[in-house]
């Protein structure tokens, strides 16, 4: 009798993860198109006024990369994590309470410097985000709670205080009882540097190469990667492994709230619950196609910004925005299923 | 002639080239309680796996009360009254007892479990609520449960796969008085796989003896068979040592003196009273079936488990409430049993797995330098010849040998004065094993004191100097290995000391 079993490859191609994603892409477009067509929409023409309009002027381009930050940070932030083979499902709540931290300072200190300010903002989105992971990442190291429950449920608390805050203590009287924060001022806004581009951008980058380092490069990240690989041997190598996933969570927690802060201070000058339109699952789905590699999260995140500029621009023909939804969520599910091919092969052996 | 209730035939099982029983006959009587005897690999759990209809084997044939059974598999020989009872748990670990008990629809007692668990609790002195779910039982008791698990499905052929290894003492008397009422008042047939000879002679009425995959003697009456007679059926001759041992022996390089090591829950003690030193140049062989002790001494002396009593000298300095880095800068390498998932990180690339052991030599400040780590993993490639062709990939893309070099090298390297090498040729073929023994000795000759852990005595006395041997916790005898008598190591195996 044959039967069908899987066997590991015993060399993946380096570029595996890429090649994956640019067929997850194709496949995501064909699905896409599908959809457009069953809506009598003609898919080229849809999807070349998505491309015109998300990256065909400068002003698109860098609305675009604008809507890139949050993803590539919170993205960076969740494949650090997963060096430890933790999952980060808390970006979302991450991103909120980092704005959440910026805005309470902004409140409450004064500084005469506005790149300062500015800076201890940026500091304060971060610590924001570390807070944020902080019950999820004592309850895992001491207890072993599932940090994906915990993340997750985050979310939701995070989301509560927001809700609170903005009707609440922090409740703009300005803002015609529209439930929002009132807006910063000016002199802490985000310098722009071509565009509409701003500074996040640098920042973004600055951080891409931060996790490159962290995850590849340095002595610390040899150690999440083999405490993520078995706690034993982490043990028998003398290597803290709880210190390691206790660091890489608040790390993790802290480039999202870093997203946070870089919203408030770029783009929505003021808390409320437009700080992220779901960048911290997006920011999932960014990390996971490409197998946690910070270069990856960096090229993805930016065509992920240009695909949701690209899908809210089309509703004015009367294609639903969603569209870039399914084609991102497709992206996903076409590259881990290509990913798998890569990873094992198929061979028919005999029954023994 | 006798009634047999069950009876295996000519029985030949193999997987791949290896060959785990050959020719093998096997026969029940009913209500005795029979002992299957053997070292590991022997092929006892393999013939009861065929006998409850997990293996189907190539050859021979199986007769239940005088029927042929052809196509036995788990389900009807379960319908036939053969249950085993197999070294890992088979419980359902968020169900509650009751619910394990009725699983199966061989059930017999589902109507009436309150009184039959009030029966067989009092048969096992099992004393829980059956509302209690598994995960909360001691490990004794869910060895109760398992065993009482197949009298609630009706088995009347209860095969017990080394029951008591997980048992204390007191447990291991509760469940032989157990089995004699199980055997006497519902007429049970029972097969106990142990490696204890104590027990196989409390225990049971007759005795099989496995070796190499064949049955070396059948049906002996226990009381009739002396222990030497078993033991010698069991290990048969060894192969006299080829290795020199005349070698220059140094100053003691690591001493362990009164080292006591307790297990909280069971207030139980996993060491005891440990004593020995090893010189430089010289091989200490541990000899010993695992679970008696081994793994808690390694992982005490390398420093991983440090919630022990007495004191240990690497070197002549004390290092007791060191952990393990502290230990390992005194140039102090293991070898764990477990290759991967302790010895190596799965999941995690060949590159990455090569410097567990030195990747403070390859940083720089809190960078880690590629190109020290690629010269390093070189090394041990060349020095070591592993086969290794693409250093990114994960660990587990390499052959068991290759595993065990690699991880050998790492500790190796470096010139390590004290070696603790566990279980090191486990699993691996003939070359490879050639391969680590010559690795071992080369890294005697060089003057490295090494503790040798292993269930191997081929290995054992090829290798070491001396030999001690570990039975429940303590070090029950010592030999040199030019005076020692494989049959009387064999005895202090199985617990037998005079």
């Amino acid at each position: 009798m044959n039967n069908l079993k899987l066997f590991k490859r015993q060399s993946i191609n380096e570029l595996s993860t890429f090649y994956s994603f640019l067929i997850g892409f194709v496949i995501a477009i064909f699905i896409g198109s599908i959809i457009l067509l069953v809506q009598d929409k003609n898919p080229i023409d849809t999807f070349s006024l998505m491309l015109r309009l998300s990256v065909g002027s400068i002003n698109s381009l860098s609305s675009s990369l604008n809507k890139a930050i949050p993803l590539i940070l919170a993205g960076l932030g969740i494949s650090i994590m997963n060096s430890v083979k933790l999952w980060n499902i808390g970006a979302e709540g991450q991103i909120f309470l980092g704005a959440i931290a910026v805005n309470y300072l902004y409140i409450n200190t004064q500084f005469n410097s506005p790149t300062l300010h500015i800076f201890v903002l940026l500091i304060a989105g971060f610590a924001g985000g570390s807070l944020c992971i902080l019950i999820p990442a004592i309850t895992k190291v001491v207890f072993g709670v599932n940090e994906i429950i915990t993340t997750l449920l985050t979310n939701y608390i995070v989301f509560g205080i927001t809700i609170f805050l903005i009707n609440g203590p922090w409740k703009d009287p300005k803002s015609l009882n529209f439930p929002a924060a009132a807006y910063v001022g000016e002199e802490v806004f985000l310098p722009t540097i071509f565009g509409k581009l701003s500074l996040g951008f640098l920042i973004c980058i600055l951080f891409t190469a931060l996790a490159h380092y962290l995850k590849n490069k340095s002595v610390f990240g040899f150690e999440m990667r083999i405490a993520g690989g078995s706690a034993l041997t982490a043990v028998y190598a003398g290597i803290n492994a709880r210190q390691k996933a206790f660091i890489a969570m608040l790390i993790g927690g802290g480039f999202a709230g870093l997203a946070g802060a870089i919203e408030l201070l770029s783009q929505t000058h003021r808390v409320s619950t437009g700080i992220s339109q779901g960048f911290g699952y997006t920011a999932i789905i960014v990390a996971a196609i490409t197998g946690m590699r910070p270069l990856g999260i960096f090229l993805v995140g930016c065509l992920f910004g240009a695909l949701s500029i690209g899908g809210s621009v089309i509703q004015t023909i009367g294609v639903s925005a969603y569209i870039s939804d399914i084609i991102q969520a497709s992206t996903l599910f076409g590259a881990l299923i290509i990913q798998f091919f890569f990873t094992y092969q198929i061979k028919k052996v005999e029954n023994d | 002639m006798k009634q047999y209730i069950l009876e295996a035939k000519n029985i030949s099982k193999s997987f791949g080239n290896v060959r785990a029983l050959e020719d093998v006959n096997f026969y029940l009587e009913k209500g005795i309680i029979h002992g299957l005897l053997g070292e590991n690999g022997a092929g006892k759990s393999s013939l009861m796996n065929v006998l409850s209809g997990i293996y189907q084997p190539e050859k021979g044939s199986i007769f239940v009360n005088n029927i042929k059974q052809t196509n036995l598999n788990p389900e009807y020989a379960s319908e036939l009254g053969i249950g085993m009872v197999h070294q890992e748990f088979r419980l359902i670990e968020s169900f509650s007892i009751q619910d394990n008990l009725t699983l199966s629809k061989s059930n017999i007692y589902r109507d009436d479990f309150k009184n039959a668990f009030e029966k067989y609790s009092e048969i096992f002195s099992l004393s829980v609520n059956p509302e209690k779910t598994i995960s909360e039982l001691s490990v004794g008791e869910k060895q109760k449960i398992e065993i009482m698990k197949l009298i609630f499905n009706n088995s009347s052929i209860m095969l017990l796969d080394e029951p008591t290894a997980v048992l204390t003492p007191q447990e291991t008397d509760q469940l032989k008085n157990s089995l004699k009422r199980l055997s006497e008042e519902d007429e049970k047939t029972i097969v106990l796989i142990s490696h204890k000879l104590k027990e196989i002679r409390e225990f049971t009425e007759t005795v099989f003896v496995m070796k190499n995959g064949e049955m070396v003697a059948e049906n002996l009456l226990t009381e009739n068979v002396t222990d030497n007679n078993l033991i010698e059926l069991m290990m048969g001759h060894i192969k006299k040592s080829v290795i020199d041992k005349s070698n220059k022996v140094g100053d003691a390089k690591l001493n362990i003196k009164s080292v006591e090591y307790v297990d909280k829950v069971n207030n139980y003690k996993l060491l005891d009273n440990i004593n020995f030193e090893i010189k430089a140049g010289e091989i200490l062989g541990i000899a010993g079936v695992s679970g008696n002790g081994q793994v808690e001494l390694a992982n005490i002396i390398s420093g991983i488990q440090v919630d022990y009593s007495g004191e240990i000298f690497i070197n002549g300095q004390d290092v007791s409430g060191k952990g393990v880095k502290s230990r390992k800068k005194l140039n102090l390498s293991y070898i764990p049993e477990n290759r991967l998932g302790v010895g190596l990180a799965p999941g995690v690339s060949i590159l990455d797995n090569s410097i567990v052991k030195d990747y403070f030599k390859t940083r720089r400040g809190p960078h880690l330098s590629k190109t020290k780590t690629k010269t390093y993993l070189e090394n041990l490639i060349n020095t070591f010849s592993i086969k290794a062709p693409d250093s990114k990939a994960e660990i587990s893309t390499l052959s068991g040998g290759n595993m065990q070099k690699l991880l050998m090298g790492r500790e190796l390297i470096s010139k390590p004065e004290v070696i603790i090498a566990s279980q090191p040729t486990r699993g691996l073929d003939v070359n490879a094993v050639e391969a680590i023994h010559n690795l071992l000795v080369d890294q005697r000759d060089g003057g490295s004191a090494i503790l040798l852990i292993s269930e191997d005595l081929d290995e054992l006395f090829k290798l070491s100097n001396r030999l001690l041997v570990m039975y429940e916790g303590k070090i029950v005898k010592s030999f040199d290995i030019n005076n020692a008598d494989i049959n009387n190591v064999g005895l202090a195996m199985a617990g037998v000391i005079e």
